[in-house]
């Protein structure tokens, strides 16, 4: 596709014309149509960034072209162009995905600069694969309404059905030895639509088990493409819990930083759910309050005996009514019918929570040391199976692979599992749940609190399959708090959101940096200066931090290491430990790496003004705390007294040794430094650092201290900061963690219930006296 | 100055190596283009004995494969472990259950006194290995994957967890729900499940994950009808070694 492509529709051949001519001077790839029928067959066969579009006009107006665009082509960008405004048709237009209206007659420059707006904060275009066109047969006049019900017999579904895989894919649920599995249907005859259970969620369309984020060629820093993967799909047969799933995963995924390939999947699926009368004898659907539905779906389907109920969820779903089948109002027996079979599924349900649901939070935070969590995971094989067929599970590891030729690669994302050994292993070896009883307390705390908390909803819809998959039988959430009652009621409609939600394409693909200037530390630390190559400045907080890329090695978080004080370029201080860090240590300066971010919450600067600041750092802990170290002393006359401690292993492994020398003759700081173990030429402190706390004196009352070092320090600081009296609020730490992705996805950094990428990774020690895995 | 690749067999079938560069003419050339290699007895006459990467076929279970085997150890920069023999012991590991004369005497009959043997053994117990490509055979896209790896200087990202997670990734319905018993809750993944999305159950051809629950794997088959003698047979093809080590 064009990058700078442009639609323009209108029916007056001056407006046309003219507008062409301008545009095309300024450079764009012009088309004209002088019809919305025009239009959309020429969007069928070929993609545009911009419509430029009329709202008035003979045949189909503007505003059916652009509901019909949404369906096809979500991603054009419409601008409206009208002599005729009114409050109400800028309102749908709105709605309809317009970013903006003009009124003619218009201004040349006017709509010039609009255009060249909306395609600068389009950004890159994301690579969108579709197997098929959908080709929308025309809107009838009058739609179904929303929220009704009708009938629909058993040969007007299989229409509906038919009709709906000429234009796509269609996809619903199949026996397979025995079990039930989402795949492809070919006919409508092994349509299952009273099946129990699946064994994996149809949220496999939405997060397929291995996906491209991003494709690449090594070396040409212009080829980095976001990769949307996505075909219009209907999805035939979805049980209410796992639509409740879908929701919550549409919390997940569109709300904060929304994930573009989530979106566009969503966008371009149709959810036909039925409810579940022939429920799996694992499910606790009823106690997780997923047994029934009023939102997420497009039709809902009741199997009544002769015929089906369909209740309409949303307007996409009364126009597959309306224009692919036929139903007729249901009869007052009818909807005593679909109560009675709704009430007679109940009963079928073997399992239940015994607790009212107020007391589910408290039940877990009291449990947290409890024996449970040792004795029950014992027999726990580290297998991932609760957690791969999890409806709610989204966790994913992020990596580069490569093609043979060494030149081009994708970045893929793929299904992981806080239950899986290594999930919180970090490149330095540290393993942050390395026992089986801790993954095992995560993941029911998870399902319990953590997602409820954050997203409002208990991650867990009591769809049994977790139970039915665990082979040591012990991954039912129902078994290990039966303590939750009816579900948290959904906040909002997912359909709303989804309407919301704006892709951020770019989520995923870094920004470009040049590396202007290396210096070697250590042997095995290096201080890399990097440029953005788009000259602006990083923008970072001291003790914030970037995801780096090797494009064809991967991507991993490194704290930055300057100050925002220090001008446009940023500098990362990197110890040579993993895949990432060794090839950036293999860098020559005028290399470009990939930057995402800065993330993170740094440190708390406003808290920290007008105190005094005791700074401690141990080893590479330098390297985050190097970044508020400069800002301080760039800004010195904004903080009082300042001390800073600093201790290696041994003299060969002190860091940035002309700032030591620097800081240790600046009258403006104190600075007392120790080595764990000497040799003959070291005439300084010996000792871990911890023995520097006694030699200086702090008022406890206005001393902000702020510690950064390995996670076996944090402990035995603590213990010496509080011989000072220094309350929790007044301990500021930095924590390490596995931060994959950076933007509150992937699971990989969380810390109990947070995300140590969002909230973190800079913490007071009072929030991480709640924190029990922190330190 | 493309790395030079040479591939040895030791105690083997040779049926790694036979498949272990089972690529699209494509991804051959690519290979090829990548790497120059200097011996391969089953796809060249012609042998080189300088080397950089080393992958060996096979396990120990003569004295005389020793020396040779430390022979390359010492020339090659990189060895790989090629298959389940070499990787694990695998098969040949079975006759360790029996005293060697034995082993020998059911093997060649009265011909056994020409003849010497040791307990089988992966090359690790011999000699250090840097990387492996599990299976039996090997999966080739996990052959590939590790020079890639090697080419790029990273560390090649074999699976630490078990076959399950890839078998429920490919919506497979379970072993154990089909009235057969399997070894996927303890084998390290990385085959993409492809015994199970056959229609078969696992083997364990892989190996066992880093820290593999194995008391709860026979709790799990004894639950699904298999006797203590049923369930030794089956670890016994792959695990021998690994379960006689302990």
């Amino acid at each position: 596709m064009q990058g700078n492509s442009v639609l323009i529709v209108d029916d007056e051949p001056i407006v046309r014309e003219s507008i062409r001519d301008w545009l095309r001077d300024a450079g764009y790839q012009v088309a004209t149509a002088e019809t919305g029928e025009e239009a959309l067959e020429m969007i069928e066969k070929q993609d545009f960034s911009v419509m430029v579009l009329d709202i008035r006009m003979p045949g189909k107006t503007g505003i059916t072209v652009l509901k019909e665009v949404k369906a096809q082509r979500p991603w054009i960008k419409s601008i409206i162009v009208t002599a005729y405004p009114s409050e109400e048709t800028t309102a749908e237009a709105r709605t309809l995905g317009a970013i903006d209206y003009l009124i003619k007659p218009i201004e040349p420059d006017d709509l010039e600069r609009l255009i060249r707006e909306t395609l600068d904060s389009v950004g890159r275009e994301p690579t969108v694969i579709t197997e098929w066109e959908i080709r929308p047969k025309p809107l009838v006049a009058e739609l179904l309404e929303v929220k009704k019900s009708f009938i629909i017999n058993r040969g007007n579904l299989k229409s509906l059905v038919e009709n709906l895989a000429e234009e796509m894919e269609v996809v619903g649920v199949k026996s397979k030895h025995g079990r039930y599995v989402y795949d492809r249907i070919a006919n409508f005859e092994e349509l299952c639509l009273d099946y129990d259970v699946t064994v994996l969620p149809p949220t496999k369309y939405f997060l397929p088990a291995r996906e491209t984020m991003l494709k690449f060629k090594v070396g040409d820093w212009s080829k980095i493409e976001p990769t949307i993967e996505t075909l219009p799909r209907a999805i035939i047969g979805v049980h209410p819990y796992d639509i409740k799933a879908i929701e919550l995963l549409d919390e997940v995924f569109l709300v904060a930083n929304p994930d573009p390939n989530y979106l566009a999947r969503r966008q371009n699926t149709i959810i036909i759910g039925v409810d579940c009368l022939n429920p799996s004898p694992k499910s606790f659907a009823p106690s997780m309050g997923t047994r029934l539905t009023e939102t997420g779906f497009d039709l809902l389907l009741t199997d009544i005996g002769a015929d089906y109920m369909v209740t309409v969820g949303s307007e996409k779903g009364a126009e597959l009514l309306a224009n692919y089948t036929q139903v007729r109002e249901p009869t007052g027996n009818e909807i005593v019918k679909q109560k009675e079979v709704r009430d007679g599924a109940l009963v079928e349900y073997k399992l239940s929570l015994d607790v009212p649901k107020e007391r589910f939070l408290k039940l877990l935070e009291e449990s947290y040391d409890d024996p449970y969590w040792e004795s029950r995971s014992k027999t726990c094989l580290s297998c991932g199976s609760c957690v791969m067929v999890c409806p709610t599970c989204f966790c994913f590891d992020v990596r580069d692979e490569m093609a043979l030729n060494l030149i081009e690669g994708e970045r893929l994302r793929q299904w992981d599992g806080c239950m899986l050994v290594d999930f919180a292993k970090v490149a330095t070896g540290e393993n942050f749940r390395h026992d089986k009883a801790s993954r095992f307390r995560h993941r029911i705390f998870r399902k319990g609190k953590y997602i409820l908390e954050r997203y409002g909803m208990v991650g867990c819809v009591g769809c049994g399959r977790c139970a039915t998959a665990c082979l040591a039988e012990i991954a039912s959430p129902l078994e290990a708090f039966n303590a939750l009652a009816e579900s948290a009621k959904v906040k909002q409609a997912a359909i709303r959101i989804i309407r919301e939600a704006r892709a951020e394409t770019d989520l995923y693909a870094p920004r470009l940096a040049e590396l202007v200037n290396v210096t070697e530390l250590t042997p095995r630390e290096k201080v890399f200066e990097f440029r953005l190559s788009d000259g602006k400045a990083l923008g970072q907080q001291p003790g914030q931090f970037v995801e780096i890329s090797v494009m064809g090695i991967g991507e991993a978080p490194i704290s930055i290491s300057s100050s925002p004080t220090k001008g446009n370029t940023f500098q990362l201080a990197i110890r040579n430990v993993g895949d990432v860090t060794n090839a950036l240590h293999n860098l020559k300066k005028g290399a470009t790496v990939g930057i995402r971010g800065p993330f993170g919450n740094g440190f708390p600067i406003q808290a920290l003004e007008g105190k005094d600041i005791l700074l401690v750092a141990g080893g590479i802990g330098l390297f985050p705390l190097r970044s508020l170290i400069q800002y301080i002393l760039d800004r010195r006359s904004s903080f009082g007294k300042v001390i800073l401690l600093f201790g290696a292993r041994s003299p060969n492994e002190r860091l940035f040794l002309d700032e030591l020398a620097a800081w240790s003759k600046n009258p403006e700081i104190e600075f007392h430094e120790t080595v764990d173990k000497g040799d003959e030429n070291w005439k300084g402190n010996v000792g871990v650092i911890t023995t520097l706390i006694p030699k200086v004196n702090i008022n406890p009352r206005k001393t902000m201290a702020v510690v950064v070092g390995p996670p076996i320090m944090y402990r035995f600081v603590i213990v010496e900061l509080k011989k000072k009296d220094l309350p929790d609020e007044n301990i500021i730490m930095s924590l390490e963690r596995r931060m994959k992705c950076g933007v509150g996805k992937c699971g990989h950094c969380q810390i109990n219930g947070v995300y140590v990428c969002q909230e973190g990774p800079v913490f007071t020690l009072a929030q991480l006296r709640n924190l029990r895995e922190a330190v | 100055m493309k790395p030079k690749v040479a591939f040895f067999d030791f105690t083997s079938c040779e049926g790694c190596q036979l498949d272990a560069l089972n690529l699209d003419g494509g991804e051959l050339l690519d290979l090829l283009n990548a790497v120059d290699i200097v011996n391969f007895r089953e796809v060249k006459t012609e042998r080189a004995d300088n080397y950089d990467i080393a992958f060996i076929e096979g396990s120990i279970s003569r004295e005389s494969e020793i020396p040779r085997i430390q022979k390359i150890r010492d020339q090659a920069k990189v060895v790989v472990a090629l298959g389940a023999c070499a990787c694990i012991g695998g098969v040949n590991c079975l006759k360790n259950y029996l005293p060697m004369d034995e082993a020998l005497r059911i093997v060649y009959g009265k011909d056994a006194k020409y003849y010497n043997t040791i307990p089988a053994r992966p090359i690790q117990a011999v000699i250090p290995v840097d990387y492996y490509v599990r299976g039996c055979p090997p999966v080739t896209a996990e052959l590939v994957k590790v020079i890639k790896a090697l080419l790029l200087g990273k560390k090649p990202d074999i699976p630490n967890y078990p076959v399950c997670v890839e078998c429920k990734m490919a919506d497979n319905v379970c072993v154990f729900e089909r009235n057969m018993t399997c070894l996927g809750p303890v084998t390290r993944a990385g085959c993409s499940a492809i015994c199970v999305n056959s229609g078969r159950f696992c083997w364990g051809c892989r190996g066992l994950v880093d820290d593999p629950n194995i008391d709860s794997e026979k709790d799990i088959l004894k639950k699904y009808g298999l006797t203590v003698e049923q369930m030794i047979e089956r670890f016994k093809i792959y695990d021998t070694y690994a379960e006689v080590a302990k």
